[in-house]
């Protein structure tokens, strides 16, 4: 049954929330972005899979673009933070707070 | 069903592999569960007849995107006394659940409400290479431009970033 697959992406888009508001590693907060993501595709393809439209496999390829060109950015930003600071925590990552 | 058993075996290793991400403390040991996400997600989407994501789930994501994170988590050394001092992370894990649980459960009564129908696994190249690419190819060609514009920027701005202190300035 396809709801199944879909009580499985709230679950797992919830769990990627929870791990962005309440842990402070880096590595963490962007893995559970990518959580988020991946709970996303599992609900396009799964939309595709009722309608038998393969629009909804296009748009999972294109979220994995967008999450390869996020994964590229985010990771030499925290490099250079890393550099900076030699912390990994967000807490010390403040620097936009004026 | 063997298909409703395959079903329940992936997706009780997807949330445990999730679960494991937001609990354990060190960033790769994180990784490595959310790699086990991941590879029963790609699974799963084989249980939905998407042929070609499952392929791009395993080689795109489980390999080269992991791989690069797995890398610079590697690449960074961390020391356990580098990680952030989460002594209140259990509590802040719990009040997370409870701010985020109206919002499941609200998806849930949606979810709910809509048709039931069928996910047997289809024949006649549904989810194929060569059906998927006709249709990226021809109904969406401006979002995929869009999109490799998209990823030259983040590779011009990867290089600027991470790139010489003589770039940089």
């Amino acid at each position: 049954m396809i709801h199944s697959y879909l009580y499985l992406s709230i679950i797992l888009f919830c769990l990627g929330i929870v791990g962005v508001i309440s842990r402070r590693n880096v590595f963490t907060v962007f893995m559970s972005i990518e959580l988020m993501l991946n709970a996303a595709n599992l609900a396009f393809v799964a939309f595709a899979r009722v309608h038998e439209s393969m629009d909804g496999h296009v748009l999972a390829m294109m979220v994995m673009a967008v999450a390869a060109a996020e994964a590229a950015l985010a990771l030499a930003v925290v490099i250079l933070l890393h550099k900076h600071k030699s912390k990994l925590d967000t807490n010390v990552f403040s620097l936009l707070k004026g | 069903m063997f298909a409703d058993g395959l079903f329940l075996g992936f997706a009780v290793l997807a949330v445990l592999g999730a679960a494991g991400l937001v609990v354990f403390r060190h960033p790769m040991n994180g990784a490595m569960s959310f790699v086990v996400t991941l590879i029963s997600l790609a699974g799963l989407y084989a249980l939905l007849s998407a042929k070609l994501i499952f392929a791009l789930q395993l080689i795109v994501y489980a390999g080269a995107i992991m791989s690069l994170i797995v890398f610079i988590i590697m690449f960074l050394n961390i020391q356990p006394s580098d990680l952030p001092k989460e002594e209140t992370k259990l509590v802040y894990i719990l009040g997370g659940l409870a701010v985020v649980l109206p919002i499941g459960l609200f998806l849930a009564k949606i979810v709910k409400s809509l048709p039931l129908s069928s996910t047997a696994i289809l024949g006649n190249d549904f989810g194929g290479v060569k059906q998927v690419g006709l249709l990226l190819f021809k109904d969406w060609l401006v979002p995929f431009e869009i999109v490799s514009i998209l990823l030259l920027i983040s590779l011009i701005g990867a290089v600027v970033l991470a790139g010489k202190k003589e770039a940089v300035k």
